[in-house]
């Protein structure tokens, strides 16, 4: 038991300098990145760790002799929380979600230290000192809080009401509802029932199956398979397809979504919104591939309002692609980022 | 076709000439180990990575690099005609950014990813901001970067090889060790004063942004190449992500830039005069007003962006001196600009990446002092062959695929020269639109929702014009012109500024249909639109922004004093209540 707390503690001291580290820049914030698409996991772990760390701290402290107060405790936890949105996660979560996050931990740490009636006793009792002021030190903070809470209220609320040229907020709807149908180069196409033309073996008969099968293996890196190679001369069918799609994708796309499909692409920082990133699971993996099919012809100005079709750079392709280039397109997306296109049944 | 055969064969075989020459020098070197550069200390090469490691990186590269750098890593990858610069070629061994001296392979082992130590890894890992290769970090693991360098320097650099000792050496600059001069104003001013010295200024400008002798530089392949901006470190291609670290301008300046015109300052330099001529280049990075660097959003490796263009209340005139007090406090905003990929003619490079705005008004006009460096002057001679509100002229906009002859990297400084040019576009209707609904960036959306967009071009005018809709041409308003006013537009050592002032707008006076009418205190939408002549820019082929919003700052009113008081007021009767509550209930315990 004592060995499991004293590496709970070192864990926990690590980390508390790991990210003091952070906070006063000492130490890059990108030591340890988060990495895309591992985030949540990672998040939890490292708070597994931090969570075993204090316990373990609090107990080292204790057992010395110098135990931390409750009081104490839940106050550090929560500041702990708050200080780990701000500086740990990347990207920043905005104020309005961390104010949330902070008001749950918030909840969770009173309903800790309010367990029961004891806990709770000796947590209100630095607060009931000061307000009783039993000793000469309470006294003085007793006065400075009188003093100083005015003041700071004060300035909060004529800091929020000073005009300031903050960014409006403005949602956007990332995944609009489709229409039923889109009209292409003359030809109309049903979203519910078209199908990708060049989703094919090499016998050149759709099969969802074969293609999924040829797709780049998820996990870091997303590789081709071994013997999926679409730069093979003597691919036919679905490979050879994706490397037709691949040289239309950077001749045409890569400019904003990026050499790995991320977004990220050479003039994508200039744009907002930012080009969307194909390999978060949130985009082309939750759609059908009609779905991008209409999106990619139509383009930013085919969105209806809620996409902010006014401020969305995504060229209408049809303007630029043929009907084939684009579907080629579509097939090429899916490859490279390894996802399955979502199906209508 | 021919023609591109045999200037190949002439590359390969300059390539060669260039092999013999070098490991000529590194004879003599060997009977002179003294005659090292400062800095500088003999390296092994290193060992060939195993053949796993090989074929495990062919799998990397047909996955990710082949788009852009080729199946035998020519740099004639599909991607490579529309990019500028174009994809490195591998054949020949050059490598731009190294810790090795001139002509040198770069640093390259397979087994040790270290900072420092490892060049191409480093390269894979940070990417090269300003051109289309971006930071693989977080995208592939460093097992999968190191596995696709060893297929690279095994496979494709075909001309050179990395482990043979007969031909190449590695003479290694010690950056961990030589310990970085303080920047100190006299630091500086020695590095001032030696790039001029070290003809640096020649390429690169009076000011560092790079307008020296532009047109004449060529790359090892032919292709036009520019100096690098010393304003814009971001974009050097060596920053690794650290743009301000002035240890990346110290390796570049001692290594040289291999293929490239930029050679190697270690010959003719001691370590301590190349920390002067870092700490200078490093000081000219644009910096915050108090001096601090720019925040740096590691998502896109530039400046963090703040989409509000603030504009101060100036009482009477608004000075056209940028050396005011007014334009020095007013804040200054670095707004992004990418090419207009969206309509033809596509402009897939644009030579403007950001244009810095200033911002203040009047009771009567608003002002914005705009800046942005442009390494030409652009005067189009003689009359365009449109009318200055034409949108659909006829531009060719470069074929996907054309050969190294046709990309858009050769034939970089072949364009017709236009006027150089900027554009300020706002919504006409903003208020009326249910936010945040907006008039289309590019040009407006119809009729209906039009854009006001006031355009200064390089010859000296000024024109107001209606905008309603991408392919539409502009609808001119004479006698909308009489109310704009040039304060000021000046070309000088790579940077244009340029000070324009519109009437604010009124409802009562003006007809508030047609331009825009900036009310106090609201947000305006706002997008930049440049041209760079040079660069054959004209019509929709331009550089954009995302909407930025003008937003003139209000006098503060009353009630932010007044609201704060009576807050703290309560705040005080708040406390005295609990204080007496408590206290009688302490009194009533004790009782």
């Amino acid at each position: 038991m004592k060995a499991l707390m004293s590496i709970g503690a070192l864990v926990g001291v690590v980390g508390l300098l790991l990210l003091v580290g952070m906070i006063f820049d000492v130490i890059p914030s990108n030591t340890v990145r988060l990495v895309e698409g591992y985030m949540p996991f990672q998040m939890l772990l490292e708070f597994t760790c931090y969570v075993a760390g204090f316990a373990g701290l609090s107990y080292m402290a204790s057992s010395i002799g110098m135990a931390i107060p409750r009081f104490w405790q839940g106050i550090g936890f929560w500041a702990f929380v708050l200080l780990y949105l701000k500086f740990r996660v990347y990207p920043p979560i905005p104020f309005s979600v961390r104010a949330m996050y902070g008001t749950v931990s918030l909840v969770a740490v009173f309903m800790w230290v309010s367990a029961n009636e004891e806990d709770w006793k000796e947590f209100k009792r630095p607060i009931m000192n000061v307000l009783d002021a039993s000793s000469g030190t309470n006294k003085l903070l007793r006065y400075a809080y009188l003093i100083l809470l005015p003041i700071i209220i004060g300035g909060f609320s004529f800091n929020a009401m000073v005009p300031k040229s903050e960014e409006p907020i403005e949602l956007r709807t990332v995944h609009p509802a489709p229409p039923a149908s889109t009209k292409v180069h003359g030809k109309t196409f049903v979203l519910q029932t078209s199908q990708n033309p060049y989703r094919v073996n090499p016998e050149g008969k759709y099969d969802q199956e074969f293609t999924n099968a040829n797709i780049v293996e998820q996990g870091m890196g997303r590789l081709m398979k071994p013997n999926a190679n679409p730069w093979d001369e003597k691919n036919e069918g679905y490979l050879k397809y994706v490397r037709e799609g691949g040289e239309i994708f950077f001749q045409n796309c890569h400019f904003c979504h990026g050499d790995n499909l991320n977004g990220r692409g050479l003039h994508a920082f200039a744009f907002n919104p930012i080009p969307a990133n194909f390999t978060d699971p949130g985009t082309i993996a939750q759609l059908q591939e009609t779905f991008i099919f209409w999106r990619v012809s139509k383009g930013g100005i085919g969105l209806p309002n809620e996409g902010f079709p006014w401020a969305s750079v995504m060229p209408p392709w049809e303007q630029h692609l043929t009907v084939d280039e684009i579907w080629k397109v579509v097939l090429f997306e899916y490859w490279h980022t390894g996802y399955y296109p979502r199906t209508w049944d | 076709m021919m023609n591109s055969v045999t200037r190949k064969a002439g590359v390969v075989a300059a390539t060669a000439f260039g092999v013999i020459l070098v490991s000529g020098s590194i004879e003599g070197s060997l009977f002179a180990q003294e005659k090292l550069p400062e800095g500088f200390k003999k390296g092994d090469l290193a060992p060939e990575p195993a053949a796993e490691m090989i074929e495990a990186g062919k799998r990397v590269y047909f996955t990710k690099c082949v788009w852009c750098h080729g199946v035998d890593g020519a740099g004639d990858g599909p991607g490579a005609d529309r990019l500028w610069p174009r994809p490195r070629n591998f054949n020949q061994g050059t490598f731009k950014i190294r810790h090795t001296a001139s002509g040198e392979l770069p640093l390259f082992d397979a087994k040790k990813p270290i900072p420092g130590q490892n060049d191409l890894f480093e390269t894979v890992t940070h990417g090269l901001p300003g051109s289309a290769m971006p930071p693989w970090e977080g995208i592939l693991t460093e097992e999968q970067r190191l596995q696709v360098l060893s297929f690279v320097t095994t496979q494709l650099v075909k001309d050179r090889k990395f482990t043979d000792k007969q031909s190449e050496s590695q003479t290694i600059l010690q950056l961990a060790e030589l310990k970085p001069k303080a920047a100190t104003d006299e630091s500086k001013k020695r590095g001032s004063e030696l790039i001029v010295e070290k003809k640096c200024i020649e390429c690169h400008g009076v000011e560092g942004r790079g307008d020296g002798n532009a047109f004449n530089l060529k790359d090892d392949w032919g292709f036009p190449i520019q100096p690098a901006d010393f304003h814009k470190c971001w974009n050097f291609r060596g920053s690794r992500q650290d743009p301000y670290n002035v240890g990346n301008i110290f390796r570049t300046f001692s290594t040289g830039v291999n293929g490239t015109p930029m050679p190697s300052f270690a010959d003719n330099t001691t370590v301590d005069e190349r920390w002067d001529i870092a700490n200078f280049v490093n000081s000219l990075c644009e910096r915050d007003t108090v001096g601090n660097p720019l925040p740096i959003d590691p998502l896109t490796d530039k400046p963090k962006i703040n989409f509000v263009v603030p504009s101060n209340l100036v009482e009477g005139e608004i000075p056209a001196d940028m050396e005011n007090e007014a334009w020095q406090k007013a804040p200054k905003r670095y707004v992004a600009m990418g090419g207009q990929i969206t309509h033809k003619p596509r402009n897939f490079v644009n030579r403007i990446d950001d244009i810095w705005v200033r911002s203040l008004y009047n009771d009567k006009s608003v002002v914005y002092l705009l800046e942005w460096d442009d390494r030409t002057k652009s005067v189009a001679e003689g009359k365009l062959p449109w009318a200055p509100m034409q949108v659909n002229i006829e531009i060719k906009e470069q074929d996907p695929k054309t050969g190294e002859e046709g990309s858009i990297a050769a034939n970089q400084n072949k364009y017709a020269i236009y006027n150089d040019a900027i554009a300020i576009e706002t919504a006409v209707k903003w208020k009326e639109l249910p936010a945040p609904i907006k008039p289309r960036f590019l040009f407006g959306t119809n009729d209906q929702f039009p854009v006001d967009i006031v355009k200064w071009e390089a010859d000296g005018s000024i024109r107001a014009f209606l905008g309603t809709g991408w392919d539409k041409d502009f609808i001119e308003r004479d006698t909308y012109e009489e109310n704009l006013k040039v304060l000021k537009g000046e070309w000088k050592n790579g940077r244009w500024y340029v000070m324009i002032q519109r009437p604010l707008g009124n409802k009562k006076d003006q007809d508030y249909e047609e331009d825009t009418f900036f009310e106090v205190g609201q947000y305006i939408p706002t997008v930049f639109f440049a041209w760079d002549g040079h660069n054959g820019d004209a019509g929709r082929k331009m550089a954009v922004s995302a909407f930025y919003y003008t937003f003139l700052n209000p006098p503060i009113p009353r009630e932010t004093y007044i609201y704060p008081v009576v807050i703290a007021f309560g705040v005080v009767l708040l406390e005295g209540w609990v204080l007496t509550r408590r206290a009688n209930k302490k009194k009533g315990k004790t009782l």
